[in-house]
This record gives C-alpha cells, sequence and structure tokens, in this order.
C-alpha cells in the first residue's frame, strides 16, 4: 500500500481533512439519499402527476385526482381493507401462538441446549417465501395431506375446500411469518434476569400472576418490535395471496400490481395506491409503537 | 403436591414448543415426499415412490438456467450490498450522535418498507433514471434490500471493538485508510461473512422485486411461482427440495460461522 501511486491519490485524499471527509461519508450519503430515499420520492411524485410518462417539453401538471379514484370504487379500497384485517388477524395470531414457544427456548430449555432448541425452529425459515407457500398447498388441497388424512380416518366423505379461501391464506401468511415474531421476542425474554421470577415465586406468585406482572411488561419491546415487523412484512406479501387465496381475497398488493401490468399511463394511480398503503401501513405501525411500547421502542 | 401443580406450566410448555415444530416441518416435509411420487398429479396417498422426477429436473435446461441467474444476481447484490452496507456502518459510528440517529434510520428504511411497496417504487424509480428492467434492475433492487441487514450486523461487530485496536494502528503511522483495511476490515471479518450469506439467501428467496423489476429471463422463485400458477406436478417438488436442501445447508452454515464469531 505504500506505493507511489497509493501517496499521490488516496494518500493525498486521507492527508486532508476534507478528503477523509469526502472518503468516509461520500458514496454512504449518496446511496443513502439516491436509493433508499430516490424511489419513494419518485413514486410521490408521479402519484400526484396528471399525465405520465410525460411528453418531451411537456410541463408536468398535479393533481389529487389519482388519490380520489382510491375512494371512489369499493374493488379499490375494499382490498386494502382486508389486507389489515389479514394483517392484523395474522400478527395476533402469530403473537400468541409464537409467545409460549419463545418462552419456553429463552427459560425453560437448558442454557447449553438453547441454540440447539432454536435453530430447529430456524430451518422452514431458510425454504425461502415461495416453497412454503407451496409446501402449504400440500396440506390444505382437496387432495392433500389433511384431507386425505380425514378421510382416510371417517371423518368426512368428501374433501373440505380448503385451499383458496381466507383459511388457507391466513394459515400460509402465519406460517411465512411466524419466525420475524420469534427472534424479537425470544431475544427480549431472554434478557429477563431468572431471580425476578425466582424472587416473585418465593413470595407465592403463582404462574399467572408472574406472566401477568413480570413477564409481559419486561418483553414488551419484543412484542412491539415482532409486531411491526410483522405487520409490515404481512402487509406486502404479494405471492402469498395469488397462490393461496381466491377470488373473494383479493389483497391490496394484487390490485397495486394490476396498475403496472402493460402500458405505464396508468402508473401515478398505482404509486399514488401504493403511497396510501405505505403511509397507512407505516401510521398503524406507528401508532401501535407508541400506544403499546412507550419511547425508547426501536424496530431493530 | 406444590411441585407437581409448578410442573404444569413447563409441561403445556414444552408441549407448546414441539407442536410448533410439528406446525413448522410437516408441511415441508409433506412437499419433500410429494417430489418422489411416480404419477404425473399431486395427490396423496403417495403409492409408488420414484426418482425420475429429479432425474427430470437434472436435465431440465429452464431450471438449471434459473439456478445459474439466481446465483449470478445473488453475488453480485452481495458484494454490492457489503460494500455499502459496510461503508455506512462506518459513517455510522464516526458520526456525531446526533447525526448517527438520522443516519441509521435512514439506512433501516428499506427493511421497513413492505416489500410491495419497494419493489413498486423501485420499478417507477428505475425508469425515471432510464434503467430498463432485467439483470441490472434486479441486483439494484436487491442490493437495496440487503444493505439494512449488512448496516446492522456490521454495527453490532463495530460496537465490541477495542478502540484502541485503530489507536494502535495510527499511532504506528497507517493512516485511517490503511487502519481500515489492516484492523478494522479484518476485525470485522465473521460478520461480513454472516452477512454476506445473509445476502445470498434474502436474494436467492426475492420474489416480489424481481418479479418487477425483472426481464423475461425467470430466477428461481419466478420459474417456481410460474409452474405453480400453470398447474401442479410433482417436478415442481422436486425443484423445491433441491432449492430447499442448498439453502438450508448454506442457512445453517452461516448461523454456524456468526456463532463462531461471537463466541470470540
Amino acid at each position: 500500500m505504500n506505493s507511489g501511486l497509493y501517496q499521490a491519490t488516496l494518500g493525498a485524499a486521507v492527508a486532508s481533512q476534507a478528503g477523509r471527509l469526502v472518503l468516509l461519508a461520500g458514496v454512504p450519503l449518496l446511496w443513502l439519499v439516491f436509493m433508499h430515499i430516490g424511489p419513494i420520492y419518485q413514486m410521490a411524485k408521479i402519484s400526484f402527476l396528471v399525465q405520465y410518462p410525460l411528453q418531451a417539453g411537456q410541463e408536468a401538471s398535479y393533481t389529487l385526482a389519482n388519490y380520489a379514484i382510491f375512494f371512489s370504487e369499493s374493488i379499490y379500497f375494499l382490498p386494502l381493507i382486508r389486507s389489515f384485517i389479514f394483517s392484523f388477524a395474522a400478527t395476533a395470531v402469530t403473537l400468541i401462538v409464537v409467545f409460549p414457544v419463545a418462552y419456553y427456548v429463552a427459560k425453560v430449555v437448558r442454557p447449553d441446549r438453547r441454540s440447539k432448541a432454536l435453530l430447529l425452529l430456524l430451518v422452514p425459515f431458510w425454504a425461502g417465501e415461495l416453497i412454503r407457500t407451496f409446501s402449504v398447498i400440500m396440506l390444505l388441497a382437496n387432495r392433500g395431506a389433511l384431507n386425505v388424512l380425514l378421510r382416510e380416518l371417517g371423518f368426512i366423505d368428501r374433501p373440505i375446500p380448503m385451499l383458496y379461501t381466507s383459511f388457507s391464506l391466513g394459515f400460509g401468511l402465519v406460517y411465512l411469518i411466524c419466525l420475524y415474531m420469534l427472534l424479537p421476542l425470544y431475544s427480549s425474554i431472554e434478557k429477563i434476569p431468572k431471580h425476578l421470577l425466582d424472587a416473585a415465586a418465593d413470595l407465592g406468585a403463582g404462574p399467572v400472576t408472574r406472566f401477568r406482572r413480570i413477564v409481559l411488561p419486561l418483553s414488551r419491546d419484543g412484542i412491539v418490535s415482532g409486531c411491526s415487523l410483522v405487520f409490515l412484512t404481512c402487509i406486502g406479501v404479494f405471492a402469498t395471496p395469488m397462490l393461496l387465496g381466491g377470488p373473494t381475497t383479493v389483497m391490496f398488493p394484487e390490485t397495486i400490481s394490476g396498475f403496472f401490468h402493460g402500458a405505464s399511463d396508468k402508473w401515478p394511480v398505482g404509486a399514488s395506491f401504493a403511497l396510501i398503503m405505505l403511509v397507512s401501513a407505516l401510521t398503524t405501525a406507528g401508532i401501535f409503537m407508541r400506544l403499546v411500547g412507550g419511547k425508547a421502542t426501536k424496530l431493530m | 403436591m406444590r411441585a407437581y401443580f409448578n410442573d404444569i406450566p413447563r409441561t403445556l410448555l414444552t408441549m407448546a414448543y414441539w407442536a410448533f415444530v410439528l406446525y413448522l416441518l410437516v408441511p415441508l416435509t409433506l412437499m419433500m415426499a410429494m417430489s418422489f411420487k411416480d404419477a404425473n398429479f399431486v395427490a396423496f396417498p403417495i403409492g409408488d415412490w420414484t426418482l425420475r422426477w429429479y432425474a427430470q429436473v437434472m436435465q431440465d435446461r429452464q431450471f438449471l438456467e434459473a439456478c445459474l441467474y439466481s446465483i449470478v444476481i445473488a453475488a453480485a447484490a452481495t458484494f454490492s450490498a457489503t460494500v455499502i452496507g459496510v461503508w455506512i456502518a462506518m459513517l455510522i459510528t464516526k458520526a456525531s450522535s446526533r447525526w448517527s440517529g438520522v443516519l441509521f434510520a435512514l439506512a433501516c428504511l428499506p427493511a421497513v418498507v413492505p416489500g410491495m411497496i419497494s419493489a413498486i417504487s423501485l420499478r417507477v424509480f428505475i425508469s425515471t433514471i432510464d434503467l430498463p428492467t432485467g439483470t441490472a434492475a434486479i441486483v439494484l433492487g436487491h442490493t437495496v434490500h440487503a444493505v439494512p441487514f449488512v448496516v446492522v450486523m456490521a454495527l453490532t461487530r463495530l460496537r465490541s471493538m477495542p478502540p484502541n485496536l485503530v489507536d494502535a494502528a495510527r499511532d504506528l503511522g497507517a493512516d485511517s485508510i490503511i487502519a481500515f483495511f489492516r484492523v478494522t476490515l479484518p476485525y470485522l471479518g465473521p460478520a461480513i461473512v454472516g452477512g454476506m450469506i445473509f445476502c445470498v439467501l434474502l436474494s436467492v428467496d426475492d420474489f416480489v422485486r424481481t418479479f418487477f423489476l425483472g426481464g423475461y429471463r425467470p430466477t428461481l422463485p419466478m420459474l417456481i411461482f410460474a409452474k405453480v400458477q400453470g398447474g401442479m406436478s410433482p417436478e415442481i417438488n422436486a425443484m423445491a427440495t433441491l432449492v430447499l436442501i442448498v439453502t438450508a445447508a448454506v442457512g445453517l452454515y452461516a448461523e454456524y460461522m456468526t456463532r463462531r464469531s461471537r463466541s470470540r
């Protein structure tokens, strides 16, 4: 690194205060501004355009009409409401299902076995979004494992239609996202000092009281970040509703994507829809964090 | 008697854990089992078993090309996300406390924006900078998606780094660039390897960004999506099983790496 070339180029830059600043901050700041803010900014800008793409030399004119379209037809705003309902339900179910599991791994399992117990839960996580969604079809299809099992046991004569319904979609969403809940919950429960629980038990607090007075308040950070993460992931899932849902369970991402197929003249409407979803989802997550989490909560 | 009652929650929790493990593994196991079915349709019970779907998949040009394409994209996205993510992490550690909070929030932004919105905004963005849909656009999208995770992993490791390591290097005459490459970067090594494997998995798994940013060449998730929509066949199960085995092996290795880096 001591070659003349280095001295003449990078070495010289490092020698001056301004050079050091550019080397340290240049690329990161450009990236953050252009790639983290840029796309959202462009999407917001297009959502107000009267016409897109602009003809050569045409002045851009702005309007709110694209947003009005959203409120005008129920085929537009119902999917968003449906997306919210499904995401809320999936978040609540995931929290209830995963909490005991996270508590078990963090507090009941012996410390030396803890990482193995956690690893067993992480394996399906590596399968990826589409493969996990696909595997749910194997379980719930008309000739899937569950229906065949029920028929063999004599409970049903003909298969219960489970696939392409709200049930299969909810099942699939929970299956897809439950591990986003597990990790934040696990890390916050693990930090609860064991002697607090022991002391409470010595003073006569039963399992329910200990859970309500110690475990629940002290794992609040994990609950808040887990729920926000799951909710925001869930609402943005695109492939799973298309594969597991039916005609009555069209979600908002599918509605938005309709505007981005084919020619780009419908983009402003699609962009305004996307922005409506982004703002409403982030606001919901923000309100939830403020209500439940207090000030010091961070998402990551 | 009291001890007996105290064990009830413990038993219930153990049962909850194993029920959850079952819930996680059963669909994937069914999916893998179906790949051995000796028939052209997907239905239980499996009946006769065969390996012919695997033979067919291994000769399927479309599948092999999609694998290669996914790997190329993942490698490019991982490389750029690692460089940029570590760079951002360095800036955050050097910045004053007021700025580092803002920068950290900004760096994490793509991780909290729902996937669909991220994909749409990138689609709009690449058209405003006249970048056509295709490989470069996919790589850009995957990089944006992966950067926050690299930043968080690198920052976690940087926080545990004794500051006197860099001070010592500077005392011995290294300028800040040389100190970074000779001291900080090697210290970050394990976190970077863990982060890179995570980026690869994110990229190979990504569907929604690829769907909106890609051209006609399918990546693995796009191929599987198209096949599932086109009709079920155990061939898809064989493909998915192969992908699952490879990604799980990579994931296990990453877990092992990060664990080793934490214990050192």
